[in-house]
């Protein structure tokens, strides 16, 4: 009965919240200069007779997130890599990869047909991360969608295979640091390439520029060989899922390897 | 037909966000972690069909990873490293 009272409870508090919320919007509308902004984003964001303002990304979320609004993109990512720096830093000692005896195969994880199952499915993971990330100019998703994605592999190989075959196979947690170092190096680069060809060229250029500008005719390429890359929005996208990626497997090593003086979970 | 098909999505919508509500009730009364941490999955998965219905299929593309795979993922291994049970 308590829990009926509960539940009950809980929902009419829900429902009544729902009710004011729709009676809010209907009141509270945003001003008309915020809708200027968003038709000015569709309208540019794939736009051939406006070559001067177009981003050529038919994603209009990509475009906004990597370009109209790529600062805010940078510090996000460099707000989750402070994260993990404080992960690694409180973790420190507690772990350690020096693999406590060797991978076997019949003793260690779960049953074969689990492993078998694994096997089979993860190069299907990797590949629909990758997809997801690297045509984030084209179709919804992006570079931190694939990467989490991709981040499935490690986590479901530490459960089933345990962590002993990560770590023999060479995935440790400073092998990921470095590649996530090369894609946080990678968006810092991408973030500043047309500022350096403007300089190498004695050209006027933006720090994240992407496509040429009305006063700065410096842009990076909208398509390779007819394949539309969006300039930079491609290797943002690249570079992101590499960092988050390896980011979020070093989250998992942590988290397994910490408080069982580096014998790992089974 | 058009009205009759947008008052369906919104139907479901509705169906879906009180289902979630319900899922998150058992997730937090539920004593048996394992078994909570597997209705927050519910709740996420769906509020991500509530995402997909709203027009959102980037935040779909990393809800589902992150909130049915990952996170459970994580919290069952820290409970392997705890205690199943939730005590008084």
């Amino acid at each position: 009965m308590r829990r009926i009272t509960e539940l009950v409870a809980i929902l009419s508090l829900i429902l009544g919240v729902s009710v004011l919320l729709v009676l809010a919007a209907s009141i509270l509308l945003p001003g008309i200069e915020v809708r200027q902004l968003a038709f000015f984003y569709l309208y540019t964001t794939i736009n051939p007779w406006f070559q001067n303002y177009t981003v050529n990304s038919p994603e209009a979320v990509t475009a906004i997130v990597w370009d109209y609004r790529g600062l805010d993109t940078l510090f996000e990512t460099s707000v989750f890599y402070l994260a993990l720096i404080a992960g690694l830093a409180l973790a420190r000692g507690l772990f350690s990869e020096t693999p406590q005896g060797s991978f076997n195969e019949k003793t260690h994880g779960l049953t074969t047909i689990v492993k078998t199952v694994t096997r089979v499915t993860a190069p299907m993971i990797i590949a629909v991360g990758a997809s997801i990330g690297l045509h984030g100019h084209l179709t919804p998703g992006g570079g931190f969608q694939g990467g989490a994605t991709i981040a499935v592999i490690p986590l479901v190989f530490i459960v089933v295979y345990s962590t002993l075959f990560l770590i023999a196979r060479g995935v440790t947690s400073n092998k990921m640091l470095v590649l996530r170092s090369i894609g946080l190096l990678g968006i810092g680069f991408t973030s500043i390439a047309a500022f350096l060809i403007g300089l190498a060229i004695g050209r006027f250029a933006y720090v994240f520029q992407n496509m040429p500008k009305p006063g700065a005719v410096v842009g990076l390429p909208a398509d390779i060989n007819g394949a539309l890359i969006s300039g930079t929005l491609w290797f943002f996208n690249l570079f992101e899922m590499i960092a988050v990626a390896a980011g979020f497997t070093i989250a998992f090593i942590i988290l397994l390897l910490a408080g069982r003086g580096g014998s790992g979970g089974r | 037909m058009k009205v009759y098909a947008e008052t369906i999505i919104y139907l479901i919508m509705a169906v879906v966000s009180l289902l979630s509500v319900v899922a998150v009730y058992l997730a937090i009364v539920e004593r048996d972690l394992i078994k909570a941490v597997i209705y927050s999955a519910l709740q996420s998965g769906f509020y991500a069909v509530l995402y997909y219905l709203l027009m959102a299929p980037d935040i779909v593309l990393v809800y589902l990873p992150v909130a049915v795979g990952l996170i459970p993922g994580v919290l069952i291994v820290l409970i392997s490293k705890t205690e199943r049970w939730e005590k008084e």
